[in-house]
């Protein structure tokens, strides 16, 4: 065998896994000086006192934790700020550590101007699941934040249609990822068939959810006219 | 049903029997049974109902190595309304499950249920909150087929083994042996110790010695027992 180097990411397997109730709020991640990337260091001079740490992941992935509470305003900074423009929204998503340690919310955005990556993330206690939607900021977080919200229980304060989007809309045992939820649910086996039995399914889907070829509200002019010829039904 | 009644004597009386027999077969019965039965058996119409990997490899059997229409499933039928079969492959959340036995109500009668995979006939793997634990908990399964995923070769003869099941069938009895109660639609096929039953003593990476009730079978036990 050879000697073992400390730090290296083989100790980590003899070690084997970390119970969740170590409560020791470790972050991991290394120290970092936020010269290294533009956006922290504007987000450290501009918001300073919402800014609670940042660390650097991987060699290279900056990570900020922010205040819930002005988690809204600083990413809706971020993106219409020119010299920072986050017009992509990768990811959005949540951890939860268990032990009743705060569940993250995470936002990974990327830049397409400036080539330009970066990970937000809000600490929520679990007494107060609750944060602004950024659903009128960035389209896309619509889907994702019901998927937080219904494997989660994250409220989205703003959000549209916050409703559950992978677990049956009549779902009664909880919310799934999170570290109290067993990993079988709540309910006994027979009462879980009979449950998902009588589902009406066809109430979970709204009229629009149902019909193909509809053309969404949002598109151009320009574009219905396309739209519309090419159409399934209704073209002549 | 239509035979009985268009044939002379026909009937189900247990004092005149006529030429079927009332319950016990006659030259007659064997006769039709045989011709019907050949009939059934080679134009089997599977409902391909494929949610997981077990649906390649049923995609598989259909292709041209395999070749399901030698044995009369010459036609994928995706509409329940014209299938025979039901072939359940792959895992089955409880999200689809009433989409699943809406399927089976659909299907005309006579018909025959397939569980395709470990997933299907047991849950498999997925022993959690999210997964139906084993389809037989919700439709009548005919034959199930080992395997995750089991191969063409494995479809093909659990699609066998339903064509000797056909050839077995009387026209005596039947209709008795699939009367399926109408009050029973979209409820589970079995009863709550059934599903328990079914879907317990696997246990789970974390919890070997739990039944799905909740119930410990295996007082003290971890999951560190089990190494080796």
């Amino acid at each position: 065998m050879t000697d073992k180097k400390s730090g290296s990411g083989l100790d980590a397997v003899d070690e084997g896994p970390i119970s969740s109730d170590s409560s020791s709020a470790d972050h991991g991640g290394d120290e970092a000086d936020a010269s290294e990337h533009a956006s922290v260091a504007a987000l450290k001079q501009r918001f300073a006192d919402a800014v609670v740490r940042h660390r650097v992941y991987a060699g290279g992935q900056h990570v900020v934790w922010i205040d819930p509470e002005k988690s809204h305003e600083i990413l809706s900074w971020l993106q219409a700020d020119p010299d920072h423009h986050y017009d992509m929204m990768s990811d959005v998503t949540a951890v939860d550590y268990g032990n009743g340690r705060p569940v993250n919310v995470v936002y990974q955005m990327f830049s397409t101007v400036h080539k330009r990556e970066l990970r937000l993330r809000c600490e929520l206690p679990l007494d107060a699941l609750e944060i602004d939607s950024i659903v009128d900021l960035w389209k896309v977080a619509d889907w994702l934040e019901r998927e937080v919200f219904d494997l989660f229980g994250v409220t989205f304060k703003g959000h549209p249609d916050l409703r559950r989007i992978l677990m049956p809309q009549d779902y009664a045992e909880g919310h799934p990822l999170r570290k109290d939820f067993p990993l079988r649910g709540r309910f006994s086996r027979a009462e879980q068939t009979r449950r998902a039995l009588a589902q009406d399914v066809e109430r979970f889907y709204r009229a629009e959810d149902l019909s193909a070829g509809h053309i969404p509200q949002e598109v151009a002019p320009v574009e219905v006219g396309t739209l519309a010829q090419g159409e399934r039904e209704g073209n002549s | 049903m239509g035979l009985k009644h268009i044939l002379p004597g026909g009937g189900t009386s247990a004092t005149t029997g006529g030429i079927f027999g009332a319950g016990s077969p006659t030259f007659l019965t064997s006769k039709v049974d045989w011709i019907v039965n050949w009939g059934r058996r080679n134009s089997l119409w599977p409902m391909p109902f494929g949610t997981a990997c077990c649906a390649i490899e049923m995609m598989a059997s259909a292709a041209s190595n395999f070749d399901l229409a030698r044995f009369g499933m010459e036609r994928m039928s995706f509409s329940p309304r014209q299938a025979d079969v039901l072939i359940c492959a792959g895992r089955v959340p409880y999200k689809l499950a009433p989409v699943l036995r809406r399927v089976w109500d659909q299907m005309p009668q006579p018909k025959w249920c397939i569980s395709m995979g470990a997933c299907a006939s047991s849950g498999g793997v997925f022993d959690v909150y999210s997964m139906v634990q084993g389809i037989d908990t919700i439709v009548p399964v005919d034959v199930y087929i080992p395997g995750c995923p089991p191969r063409p070769e494995g479809l093909i003869y659990g699609l066998m083994m339903i064509q000797e099941k056909i050839r077995q069938e009387t026209l005596t009895r039947h209709f008795e042996h699939r009367a399926e109660d109408p009050t029973r639609v979209a409820k589970p096929q079995v009863g709550d110790l059934e599903v328990a039953e079914l879907s317990g003593p696997f246990g789970n990476s974390t919890q070997q010695d739990q039944l799905s009730s909740g119930e410990v079978v295996r007082e003290g036990s971890t999951s560190d027992d089990l190494l080796p």
